[in-house]
């Protein structure tokens, strides 16, 4: 059961922001609602006002340009990114990653954003996103600023977003695309389950990316790391950069162990598509 | 309040809902179409399955004030009062039922599956349900009875 | 048997015959208690305790009682009533002190779900916090806090159980058999190995949910989803002091159960709302965090096993030592005791055997019983020593166990002998061990273990259990006949899911020799028209009941010859019957139908005789006696079912990773009468056995607070967790007082499994587990010989990675 409130649902972008302006601090942004009524129905959060975002056609956009790069609008489902074409061909770690959102079912309500801004560590599209040098875009009714996905998430459940402001959408530029990637993910059952620790690893001609999520109160993005990097530098690189904790879900030391192993797995993964990028 | 009107299973209901409600509780305490259940109304187990719009979601996840001029399909709208739809006719006969409080968001999720991939394998068929919790069966007949719709079922009949 | 068909003769018992239920609930049609509304009805919520022991110092309702739309407040202290299934031990609400987190301590009912839930925020309680007692290791300690100071005035059912005042013992079961010391002393080998389980939820998908009305001059009635309509009657009588015709209670479909919903849970509560909220009903659904809390859950258990094997591999002495942790209240946890001590050997032949058997009070949520009735529990532990024995004295497991297993002539721990109708163990595991290729890799296996780099494992594990009950327990079915000659059955064993309807359903058409169709077993039991069930539980909903309606359809073919007796003028023994007619053996033409005489025979001539076709089948447990309190020697079980699982996995060394390939389960259930419904209880249950065995269980901090009661941290297996091939293998020797020579095997097929998984994986990597569940990380540790997880009780911070808020 949810505590009451009000719900809103603007048809504009100037509309919902003029909303924001007014009752920002009141209110709850709401596109798939999986995080937010999940917290609202335990009590951690008691918005006045619900603003649903789905009604506003821009945030609905999902586009992609070979220069331009990907564009994720907040109103788009995890489903919908997954099943892009674009995504498939040229940013496949974003299908992978996606597709271990949750479930099906959740994946056609969540969205990509609500992941990012909901800044949980072990959210499933922070790592990818993270590697892939995402730009966040925060709106408001005063105006715009942009800033890298890295700089946004600030801690566990914490961002730069001004009460005000919405992340209106996130691009993906194409600096990474076609990279060959993968993502490990350590769960409870082979269902659906979210990351007790998890790793993604992309790898261009150039370089490559490693972040951890669940491991540390924000994911984390190492350094770009030289190809042919020995696995053991990649591993030592991880294990300074990450401070896992001992919760109900797993020890720290198992953590540290899987991401160990989890590196190792995807390096030897993505050379077999070394041809790939 | 706000005023809703939304097709469920092809009759338009209008109504004034509680904007905290949620389409889950919005079918179940406002409309009497118990036949969606909920099972942890948390968005995990799956008993409150339905198609919105044409695609499945967990209606503990969705406000009702949300559903305005939504199309949706619950289990009350599957097959008809006289016949079995085919899905539900194979849980019928492959014993996919126990306790049945899992059953109609089960058959939600299966015939949303199969509306997307006709002939699922096996592996698709326990990725399509992964969402829908049986405390019951271990979900065996369950895929049983899935596969037997779909034309891909193996030998374990 | 009371029945002596030929099986050649059987039309249905023993062939697939589909669900009765199946229909009603693809369709959403089916009703639960949840689905219900009756007119004028309130909803109730309840305020738990977020502390685990603390002294209520007052509680403020003056708030929600000024709410507009409150109907009724309630507090511990103005209620004066005691509830108890064994021993009488607990409030309806938490008076002066909370004894478990998540325990109620006010509830509210009002005209909407929203005021209850605003209500119940604005109570304020005002607690002491008090050091808790949490582990049954530290509980029996003499210095430990008391959960119950005041348990030397319980009163307690004194036939069985035995209650310590003075200590947190809620229970000890003894039992003695032969010459312990002696035993060891002839012993090549001796073996001791300490096993562990966590409290786990049983997780029915429609959590407990109550509508209670309190009417007028003390008339109630109860709408409940629960197992047992005369236990939820009976033990709500008790505690009201009420004549039982006063109380009735109706149960419609039921959304699972598994032993959680098997006694009274939150019906009171919910009845002493309605009372002050005037007599209107109120309603209250548990949500999923307090089925973790405010619910009972199934016991933690810490078991001793000692066990002394001669120089052949025989074992010749074992010495057993349970601590199970009760919770905060006895409930069922004491009679998990009991059934698990004169079970604890499992189905071996000890000859010297000393079992202790503690349920010790904790400040814990409470346990129950749960599929298996602590089977499950020490099983884990059991047939894990069993590998681990082999492993010492190097025979095979499988053989190991076949040398030592019961037979006809041994004499089980208790003192009943043995006999060749007792079903087989040995059978079972050569089955299982048969169907997973026990003892080799095939060339497709090591093909796999190459490509995949993970290791094969094969093992096997086997199981026994009788139905724990009153040495009395009784059951009545009644068969009407309808006017067209159909039949309508009624019954208080309640078909929660299991599928025993539609065999009772085969069996009274067997009986009848008409098609399974003709026959209707009523959904929807209300104990003021239906006869008397004691409970639904212990696998014995089956051979109870399944006789009961054997005699019920003769005692209806009874009445219906006496009266075509008459219409054809013929002597009874003359007669004999189909599915539509009685007639005169050696002459077919004079018949009379079954439809003819369903209401009672009219005459051409306006004469009439008999009246309506109906049967009452009454059963009683035969010949079972209360054990002796210091030796456990008597009969306590109805029949054993044996049986035994056969698992295939592949693991990770590494890692700790692993899938399990294959599961085979083999049952010596006496006779198929469904051949779907057993294996629906079988796979059904050996899926429940995996998530016990790979990842549920609750886990609390060091002020015994759990930290997990919802999905989001206790996960069940899904679609994607079942096994990659799954096998149910059927023996059937009959049960001799079985109808048609069935025995239950609801719960078996959850016992072994867990172990059959440890063995599986100790065969493949020589891991050592003696603690579940075995997430990977358990794995791994038990590789690398590090010291278990113990995050039980968890020494991480409050709060973290927590997901749901506190109470």
């Amino acid at each position: 059961m949810l505590h009451e409130f009000s719900y809103i649902e603007p048809g504009s972008l100037s509309e919902l922001l003029e909303f924001l302006a007014k009752y920002g601090p009141e209110s709850a942004v709401f596109s798939g609602g999986t995080d937010l009524l999940i917290s609202i129905r335990a009590g951690l959060e008691k918005p006045v006002y619900v603003v649903d975002l789905k009604k506003v056609p821009e945030l609905q956009e999902l586009n992609f340009g070979s220069k331009s790069g990907l564009s994720i609008g907040a109103a788009v489902n995890v489903n919908r990114v997954v099943e892009h074409e674009a995504v498939q061909s040229h940013y496949r770690i974003l299908e992978i990653a996606g597709r271990e959102l949750a479930t099906f079912q959740l994946r056609n309500r969540a969205t990509v954003i609500g992941n990012i801004v909901t800044a949980s560590p072990c959210g499933d599209m922070s790592s990818p996103l993270l590697c892939l040098d995402a730009e966040v875009e925060l709106l408001s009714a005063s105006g715009s600023r942009s800033m890298l996905l890295k700089e946004f998430i600030t801690g566990v459940k914490k961002t730069q977003i001004k009460p005000e402001e919405i992340v209106s959408k996130i691009t993906v530029p194409t600096t990474f695309m076609d990279a060959a990637g993968g993502y490990e993910k350590l769960k409870r059952i082979k269902g659906h389950d979210l990351g007790v620790v998890a790793v993604t690893m992309i790898k261009t001609k150039k370089t490559m990316r490693v972040a951890v999520s669940s491991a540390a109160p924000t994911p984390v993005l190492l350094p770009d790391f030289v190809l042919d990097t020995p696995v053991a530098e990649i591993q030592k690189v991880a294990q300074a950069a990450i401070s896992p904790i001992d919760d109900v879900r797993c020890t720290k030391e198992y953590r540290r162990f899987m991401v160990d192993i989890y590196i190792r797995r995807l390096l030897e993964e993505v050379q077999h598509e070394r041809g790939a990028a | 309040m706000k005023s809703v009107k939304v097709t469920i299973n092809g009759r338009l209901y209008e109504r004034e809902v509680a904007e905290h409600k949620t389409l889950l509780r919005f079918l179940r305490d406002d409309l009497g179409l118990t036949g969606t259940k909920e099972g942890c109304g948390a968005g995990e187990c799956g008993a409150c399955m339905i198609i919105m719009n044409g695609v499945s979601v967990n209606s503990c996840m969705v406000l009702a004030a949300e559903a305005n001029g939504a199309e949706i399909e619950t289990v009350e709208g599957v097959g008809t009062n006289d016949e079995l739809s085919a899905l539900q006719d194979s849980f019928h006969r492959h014993h996919a039922v126990q306790c049945g409080f899992c059953t109609p968001g089960m058959i939600m999720t299966a015939t949303d599956l199969l509306r997307r991939t006709p002939h699922p394998s096996r592996e698709e068929i326990k990725d399509g349900i992964e969402g829908n919790f049986c405390r019951c069966t271990g979900y065996e007949q369950i895929i049983e009875a899935i596969e037997d719709v779909a034309g891909t079922e193996d030998s374990h009949a | 048997m009371l029945e002596d068909t030929p099986a050649a003769e059987l039309k249905q018992v023993g062939q697939e015959t589909l669900r009765i239920d199946s229909k009603i609930k693809v369709t959403g049609q089916a009703e639960y208690v949840s689905d219900m509304e009756m007119s004028g009805m309130l909803h109730a919520r309840v305020k738990t305790s977020p502390f685990a022991r603390a002294k209520i110092r007052s509680i403020d309702t003056s708030k929600a009682e000024a709410l507009s739309g409150v109907r009724a407040v309630v507090i511990g202290t103005e209620l004066d009533y005691k509830l108890g299934l064994y021993v009488v031990d607990k409030d309806i609400l938490a008076k002066t002190e909370v004894r478990h987190y998540g325990e109620a301590v006010a509830a509210v009912a009002a005209d909407t779900l929203e005021i209850a839930e605003k209500a119940v925020g604005l109570i304020e309680v005002d607690y002491e916090e008090l050091t808790p007692v949490l582990h049954p290791l530290e509980a029996i300690k003499e210095d430990a806090p008391r959960v119950h100071p005041d348990l030397g005035n319980y009163s307690y059912m004194e036939a069985a159980f035995s209650p310590q005042p003075g200590t947190n013992i809620a229970n000890i079961t003894r039992l003695r058999k032969g010459d312990i010391e002696k035993g060891f002393e002839e012993s090549e080998w001796i073996v001791e190995r300490e096993y562990t389980n966590p409290s786990v939820q049983h997780v029915p998908m429609e959590t407990h949910v109550a509508i209670v009305q309190w009417g007028h001059d003390n008339k109630i009635t109860i709408w409940s989803s629960a197992q047992s309509p005369f236990t939820v009657r009976n033990l709500f009588c008790n505690a009201f002091k009420l004549p039982h015709g006063n109380v009735r209670v109706i149960v419609p479909y039921v959304g699972g159960g598994f032993g959680g919903k098997a006694g009274v849970g939150i019906e009171p509560l919910v009845a002493v709302l309605s009372k002050k909220a005037g007599g209107r009903p109120v309603k209250l659904t548990a949500t999923r965090e307090q089925e973790f809390s405010l619910l009972p859950c199934r016991s933690q258990l810490t078991y001793r096993i000692k066990t002394g094997v001669s120089t052949e591999g025989k074992i010749l002495a074992q010495e057993m030592i349970m601590y199970w942790d009760s919770g905060a209240y006895a409930d069922y946890a004491v009679n998990v005791t009991r059934a698990s001590g004169y079970s604890a050997g499992g189905p071996y032949e000890i000859p010297n055997a000393k079992v202790d058997s503690y349920t010790i009070y904790t400040n814990k949520p409470y346990g129950t019983a749960y599929r298996g009735f602590g089977h499950v529990e020490f099983f884990w532990g059991l047939e894990r020593h069993m590998d681990l024995i082999s492993e010492i004295v190097g025979q095979d497991p499988l053989e190991f166990r076949k040398l030592n297993a019961l037979k006809p002539g041994s004499i089980t721990l208790t003192g009943e002998k043995i006999t060749e109708n007792h079903g087989s163990v040995s059978k079972c595991l050569d089955a299982v061990a048969n169907s997973i290729g026990y003892g080799t890799l095939t060339e497709k296996e090591k093909a796999r273990e190459k490509k995949t780099g993970m290791k094969i494992g094969k093992a096997v594990a086997s199981l026994h259990k009788a139905p724990a009950m009153p040495s009395f327990t009784a059951t009545t079915v009644v068969v009407k006949m309808n006017e067209d000659g159909t039949v309508i059955a009624n019954l208080s064993l309640i078909d929660y899911g299991q599928g025993t309807y539609t065999s009772i359903a085969q069996i009274i058409a067997e009986r009848l020799r008409c098609p399974a169709e003709k026959v209707k077993v009523a959904f929807e039991t209300d104990t003021d028209r239906d006869p008397y069930d004691w409970q639904t539980v212990a696998s014995k909903g089956l051979i109870l009941s399944g006789n009961a309606a054997i005699l019920a359809a003769d005692d209806l073919l009874e009445k219906a010859y006496a009266d075509a007796a008459q219409v054809l003028r013929a002597n009874t023994r003359d007669l004999d019957h189909d599915g539509d007619k009685i007639f005169v053996k050696h002459h077919k033409e004079s018949f009379v139908t079954f439809k003819q005489l369903a209401i009672g025979y009219a005459y051409p001539n306006g004469n009439a005789i008999g009246g309506q076709l109906i049967g009452v089948g009454r059963y009683i447990a035969q010949g079972l006696s209360n054990l002796d309190k210091e030796t456990g020697q008597g009969l306590p079980a109805l029949d054993w079912t044996y049986g035994a699982h056969g698992m295939i996995i592949e693991i990770n060394e590494e890692t700790g990773e692993y899938n399990v390939l294959k599961v085979t389960s083999s049952y010596d259930v006496g006779k198929v009468i469904n051949p779907d419904a057993v294996r629906g209880q079988s796979i059904g249950g050996m899926v429940q056995g995996l998530g016990t065995a790979t990842c549920e269980g609750y886990i609390y901090d060091e002020r015994g607070r759990l930290l997990n009661p919802s999905f989001t941290d206790n996960k069940i297996p899904t679609a994607r967790d079942i096994p990659l091939e799954i096998e149910t293998i059927p023996i059937e020797t009959p049960q001799l007082d079985g109808p048609y020579g069935a025995r239950g095997v609801a719960e078996h097929s959850m016992i072994g499994v867990a172990a059959a998984l440890g063995n599986a994986i100790q065969h493949a990597t020589g891991a050592r587990l003696m603690h579940m569940p075995l997430r990977y990380e358990d794995v791994w540790r038990a590789l690398q010989n590090k010291e278990p997880v113990d995050n039980w009780i968890t020494k991480s911070p409050y709060g973290s990675c927590r997901s749901t808020p506190e109470l």
